[in-house]
């Protein structure tokens, strides 16, 4: 399933689309083995997840459809005639009916065929193949960014609660969900470009070549993209964790004598990660997302920068193809994110 | 949450999020008549000067007034972002709130809809829309208001569950109300405060949409001044003139967070009306609320 339920959102009991599989999981779940709901639970959010899978690539495949371009007009610009549309239609495969071009190329995009695009003929997959990393690598690089820095103030904030400190990181959170990503990039690029030259503002280095010019290059544009993931998941760890910390357990905990730190880390930490980690989950996307702006500010071949270029041409297959693959990296993310809130929920019924 | 912490910081925040509101909102109709250039007309002689007498905020590196083209760009970055925020509104809520009186296979249907549009990446999938149908700032208002309009559904579905739930609803339909009864007599009331509270946030999330699509050149063609293009404009520049994206980007961060301050001011007011009007019936989730 791609989507957690949503912090701040979803005050009451219908939180959004977990209650619409959970009742039957968990209804179900004693009678059986152990393994056997397990399974269960797995095949449940396998089938979730394909679902939200087709309807997604759908709305992108339609989009394209509708959107009246085709290979001759891209190919050939205004000269094109009636003639080599209807021939070029043909070469693609365009005269056939809607639904079956869908699931066409849904096959065929399993299999790792995407397409090949109609403005330079270059396969669709090789275009990706060599956007994705780029992405991956600013997306992974933003997703560590904002769990790091996110769950350091959070802990900070919740450990201080009421403090300055707690104050300063209530502050800089809603200041940075305020700014967007790429005023934050300007700032950056300001800031590293002219000022003080540490990391460059420019342009992509692939790791295989230069492992330590590819990190730095990454620096820059991952802390650009992660300011609004990361203030989302300092403010929901701090609530949760400040509601953990007045537990009965933690009280017991510190009659018992245990340091302060064991207590935060290891009693109160692992019951109170389930909101950070939805706050993540609903970020994803948006991490997907805004690596586009990303991208183009810090001068960076990746798939965001494909989508935008393919898309003002008209090259639907490419843009077909890049959301494609966008749409199961959410997705994906998605399934394993809530794996792990369910993880972290059942270590704190366990512990509780 | 942090609501406590935001009423403690008092009325004055308030106060100044509603007056940046009322000056933006002004600018966003009568912003082109206020600007005192023409913010299409170009100095060369001029380009990429500070701020001076003449010129309060400076010149672009085509010598245009920068001061008129933020305040020319205004409805064009406003308005849209208005516009999507309803459509947002009118194709989420109404269906988010009838979605928690549907039977279980069309519920379940419903809700991996509105999961699909939520796994769709935000600006990616806008920038798509935009561009492949079209490039107008129409296509992109459109793509920015179906984008949000899955959040509605969410937040207005969450707060119907929670009436639909209610005992007196329960005896309404055991009476033999309907769920547009239900809807209009009794949710109407309760999901309302709700969908203004997102509704104003809303705004200031398309807002971002809106300036991020602009940046990237899609929506409005590069004469015609907006406060994203603006800012990618100045981008190019940032060597000879680095305080040129300084201008577009306060306009962009000061609406944004006036808009999110004033979200939560009515989150707050409603709120506590809801937790008073609830108290008599202890239930669970005024706990939450």
């Amino acid at each position: 399933m791609s989507v957690v339920t949503e912090p701040g959102t979803e005050t009451g009991p219908a939180a959004g689309a977990a209650p619409a599989v959970r009742p039957d999981a968990g209804r179900t779940a004693p009678a059986r083995h152990p393994l056997l709901a397990v399974a269960g639970r797995v095949l449940a959010t396998a089938a979730t997840a394909a679902t939200v899978f087709v309807i997604a690539t759908f709305a992108t495949f339609a989009l394209g459809a509708a959107s009246g371009s085709n290979p001759a007009a891209v190919a050939l610009g205004e000269v094109a005639t009636q003639a080599d549309i209807d021939r070029l239609n043909h070469v693609f495969g365009l005269d056939r009916p809607f639904l079956v071009r869908y699931f066409d190329w849904l096959g065929s995009a399993l299999t790792g065929d995407l397409g090949t695009s109609w403005f330079t003929t270059i396969p669709v997959s090789t275009s990706i193949a060599q956007a994705f990393p780029v992405s991956l690598s600013i997306a992974t690089g933003a997703t560590l960014c904002a769990l790091v820095g996110g769950s350091a103030l959070g802990i900070l904030a919740a450990v201080n609660r009421g403090g300055i400190l707690d104050r300063v990181v209530t502050v800089l959170s809603s200041i940075a969900t305020t700014v967007p990503a790429f005023v934050v990039a300007i700032a950056l690029i300001l800031l590293f470009g002219h000022a003080i030259p540490l990391f460059p503002v420019a342009g992509y280095v692939p790791p295989t070549k230069d492992v330590g010019a590819w990190l730095t290059c990454l620096v820059l544009p991952s802390v650009a993209l992660s300011l609004d993931a990361g203030a989302d998941i300092a403010r929901q760890l701090r609530t949760s964790l400040v509601g953990a910390l007045t537990e009965n357990y933690v009280i017991g905990a510190r009659v018992h004598g245990l340091s302060p730190a064991r207590i935060v880390f290891r009693h109160a930490l692992p019951n109170a990660t389930a909101p950070a980690l939805s706050a993540l989950g609903v970020h994803v996307p948006r991490l997907v997302g805004g690596a586009v702006i990303t991208e183009v500010i810090f001068g960076m071949p990746g798939l965001g920068r494909l989508a935008n270029t393919s898309a003002l041409q008209g090259d639907v297959p490419v843009v077909q193809g890049v959301l494609l693959v966008a749409i199961a990296v959410v997705v994906v993310s998605g399934v394993v994110i809530n794996l792990a809130i369910r993880r972290s929920t059942g270590t704190g019924r366990n512990a509780a | 949450m942090s609501r406590s912490d935001q009423s403690r910081s008092g009325a004055w925040t308030v106060r100044l999020a509603l007056g940046l509101v009322a000056i933006v909102a002004v600018l966003a109709v009568a912003g082109p008549a206020l600007a005192p250039y023409d913010p299409l007309a170009q100095d060369t002689a001029l380009a990429l000067h500070g701020s001076s007498p003449a010129h309060l905020l400076g010149t672009d590196y085509l010598g245009r007034d920068v001061l008129s083209r933020l305040l020319a760009g205004a409805p064009a970055s406003l308005l849209s972002a208005l516009a999507a925020a309803l459509i947002g509104l009118l194709v989420g809520a109404l269906p988010g709130a009838l979605s928690a009186f549907l039977p279980r296979p069309a519920e379940w249907l419903a809700l991996r809809v509105v999961d699909a549009l939520l796994a769709l990446p935000f600006i990616l999938f806008a920038i798509v829309f935009a561009a492949l149908l079209g490039n107008g700032l129409v296509q992109a208002t459109t793509a920015i208001g179906l984008l949000i309009a899955p959040g509605f559904f969410r937040i207005s579905r969450a707060a119907t569950l929670r009436v639909r739930d209610a005992q007196y609803v329960e005896a309404a339909t055991l009476l033999g109300a309907s769920a547009w009864w239900v809807l209009g007599r009794h949710a109407w009331r309760q999901v309302a405060p709700t969908l203004v509270v997102a509704g104003i946030s809303a705004l200031g999330s398309a807002l971002l949409a809106v300036a991020s699509l602009t940046f990237l050149g899609i929506g409005v063609q590069p004469p015609a001044p907006t406060w994203g293009g603006m800012l990618a404009s100045d981008l190019g520049y940032l060597a000879q003139r680095p305080e040129g994206p300084l201008a577009p980007a306060l306009a962009i961060v000061l609406t944004v967070g006036a808009l999110n301050l004033l979200a939560d001011a009515v989150r707050d007011r409603t709120g506590a009306a809801r937790v008073r009007h609830r108290a008599g019936a202890n239930r669970k989730e005024t706990a939450d609320v």
